[in-house]
């Protein structure tokens, strides 16, 4: 009995330590996970929509975020944790949800000192490339950007000066029309009334005050190298509730275009992501980012056989089916002699 | 927003105490004898960045004259001139000082800002800038700065048009006190002794840069004010403040260096060269051109009370 009781107590604590071993290990694995699927979905998959409950039956992968510090300008401590992550696509659109905690809702860029939330997802053109370090020489990779001043000059209008400064007054601009305090873009119409506004006359896209999308989509080829795309293929939307932030991001799965990343059903990609948080002075280098994930794009599970093959298998069931009545009536005699 | 500013010291600043701030956040500024050996904003880089620097905060923008005309302490009864004087202020104009070690381009990660080669003024890229303002930060003199509607960085932009057509830039010509003039510097071993601004530089030494010992080699030089004591100056001027102030107060014999000070705000042409003769001050183009001339003492001329080509009298002509 004392033997027994013995090696069952070594066995006891031999187990407990294998346990909290696995747990530890376990607990390494979930801070760092390597997997995305993107779930197929049969309602539409484009999505603009960070509340819409197609969501809400998706599991997340968390994300955890660590501090840039690669390359100056560094972040040297990062303001949030973790980003947690779904994706859903139709066979037609394939679509993100990026979910983080931010305390404070950043969405102006107006004054010289604020900063606005922004989040990202990193996804090399090449899908067997793992995602991360903004590209490399040969390596492009696609960046969508969505950021938060950007959502709040779709929600409530272009902020101008006179919202950042509701006491602005300005009696003239050369070619200006309208009545002070003037607003852009709508007083300034002309190319002549725009000659002083020079990132908005050439063309740079920080700076056009009339937004279609909140996200911006970008190629990279390194660091500091990233680039805004001439054709612009990302839709989306981010909302703020509750010290949470939810954006979603929605692309076409496939694009005419060869320089861009495609999304294949049944086929992988690779994505990495990055969050700034505006009031912790964060934008461009300064930010928090996760490692790579390989993305799994589920394919529609009914065609993912030949409809010969769903055809020949039903038939064969039919038989086999057949044959076991048969064999069970043959067994059992006829009813009537 | 100000690409060219004009402060008063002591109290001024725009944005508020630009200088104080970094002067602080550099640590010591030592010197011996002409060698700085105190560390450039660059070898005083914090962990992760290129350069020592701070962001200004909104409202340091939002008062650009403050201090203006203050002087720096109370007058008191039984004060008289004095040089220096006892109670002083003085002016100073600010542009961008097109560095040539900038540190705006060194901070930008996405190299969106560049130096000209053909006459090194710097630009900030308005296509490229994604408003990051890292160049805002590390500017020691915070001329880039961050414009609220575009959501991008600008700065002076040197009139780079209007040199590329041999003329100065609309500050230097619109200074109505003629006290600036725009010229081509070389280092000092290939400096050009026809150039205005090579010889008050390099050879009269009038001249000096602001702050030398942030560590960019900039290419705005001020001849410093005399009637402002010597510490002060020498803490934005550097240790070579008080020979430039001797090279000012020979002035009145030092009838080339005189024929230079004429020539500011002569013209709005870009002086390539100049030469002063028998009591004239010339400027030249590149192609050794006259552009201007300049009397070094203005002639005087005595009207009749009289005029018999209008038939009228000339009252009031003091």
């Amino acid at each position: 009995m004392f033997r027994m009781h013995r090696s069952r107590t070594v066995a006891l604590a031999a187990i407990v330590a294998l346990g909290l071993a696995l747990g530890a290990a376990n607990v390494v694995l979930a801070q760092a996970p390597s997997e995305l699927v993107s779930r197929y979905v049969t309602t539409s998959a484009s999505l603009t929509d960070p509340l819409a409950p197609v969501w809400s039956n998706v599991p997340a992968v968390e994300m955890p975020l660590t501090a840039q510090s690669a390359a100056p300008p560094a972040l040297l401590q990062r303001s949030v944790r973790s980003v947690r992550v779904r994706s859903v696509n139709d066979g037609q659109w394939i679509s993100f949800l990026l979910e983080w905690d931010d305390s404070t809702r950043d969405v102006r860029a107006s004054r010289p000192d604020e900063f606005r939330d922004a989040a990202a997802i990193q996804m090399p053109v090449d899908a067997s490339i793992p995602g991360g370090c903004m590209g490399a020489r040969g390596k492009p990779t696609n960046l969508w950007h969505w950021k938060g001043d950007w959502q709040n000059d779709i929600d409530k209008g272009f902020q101008d000066v006179t919202q950042a400064y509701p006491n602005f007054w300005k009696d003239y601009y050369p070619f200006v029309v309208g009545k002070p305090p003037y607003q852009v873009p709508a007083d300034f119409p002309s190319t002549d009334a725009r000659t002083y506004m020079v990132g908005w006359s050439v063309g740079n896209p920080l700076s056009q005050p009339m937004r279609v999308t909140p996200v911006e989509e970008l190629a990279a080829h390194g660091f500091g190298t990233a680039t805004s795309r001439s054709s612009q293929n990302v839709l989306g939307r981010g909302a703020w509730q509750n010290g949470v932030w939810r954006v979603v991001f929605s692309r076409p799965m496939a694009l005419s275009e060869t320089d861009t990343v495609q999304f294949v059903p049944g086929g992988t990609a690779h994505a990495a992501f990055a969050v700034w948080n505006g009031s912790n002075q964060e934008v461009g280098a300064r930010k928090q980012l996760s490692s790579d994930v390989t993305l799994s794009i589920e394919g529609n599970p009914s065609s993912t056989l030949p409809w010969w093959v769903i055809i020949a298998a039903g038939l064969l069931a039919l038989a086999f089916g057949g044959a076991i009545v048969y064999a069970y009536i043959g067994l059992t005699g006829p009813r009537t002699s | 927003m100000f690409w060219n500013n004009v402060e008063t010291k002591p109290y001024g600043g725009y944005p508020i105490a630009w200088d104080a701030r970094l002067l602080e956040l550099l640590g010591p500024q030592t010197w011996e004898g002409g060698t700085y050996t105190g560390k450039t904003i660059f070898e005083s880089a914090p962990e992760g960045h290129v350069a020592v620097g701070f962001l200004p905060e909104d409202l340091d923008w939002v008062h650009p004259n403050i201090g203006e005309d203050e002087t720096s302490g109370l007058a008191e009864r039984g004060m008289h001139l004095t040089i220096p004087h006892a109670i002083w202020n003085f002016y100073l104009p600010r542009i961008c000082n097109h560095c040539s070690y900038p540190a705006c381009l060194a901070s930008c990660p996405r190299k969106a800002i560049y130096k000209r080669p053909e006459d090194g003024i710097v630009l900030i890229d308005q296509q490229r800038c994604r408003g990051y303002r890292e160049c805002v930060r590390n500017c020691p003199y915070k001329k880039t700065l961050y414009n609220t509607v575009t959501r991008v960085s600008e700065k002076c932009i040197g009139c780079f048009p209007l040199v590329e057509q041999g003329r100065q830039t609309q500050c230097i010509i619109n200074c109505i006190g003629k006290i600036r003039m725009a010229g081509w510097i070389h280092q000092p071993n290939k400096m050009d002794p026809e150039s205005p601004v090579d010889f008050m530089v390099h050879v009269r030494k009038v001249a000096l840069p602001l702050y030398p010992q942030f560590g960019l080699m900039m290419n705005v030089y001020y001849i410093p004010p005399v009637h402002v004591p010597l510490p002060y100056l020498q803490q934005m001027f550097g240790p070579h403040t008080e020979r430039a102030l001797n090279a000012y107060r020979q002035v009145k014999d030092d009838e080339e260096l005189m024929g230079v000070f004429l020539l500011m705000g002569a013209t709005d042409r870009w002086i390539e060269k100049f030469r002063v003769k028998s009591g004239w001050a010339f400027g030249y183009d590149d192609k050794g051109s006259e552009i201007v001339r300049v009397p070094l003492k203005e002639p005087n001329y005595i009207r009749p009370f009289h005029d018999a080509a209008r038939s009228v009298y000339r009252h009031n002509i003091t």
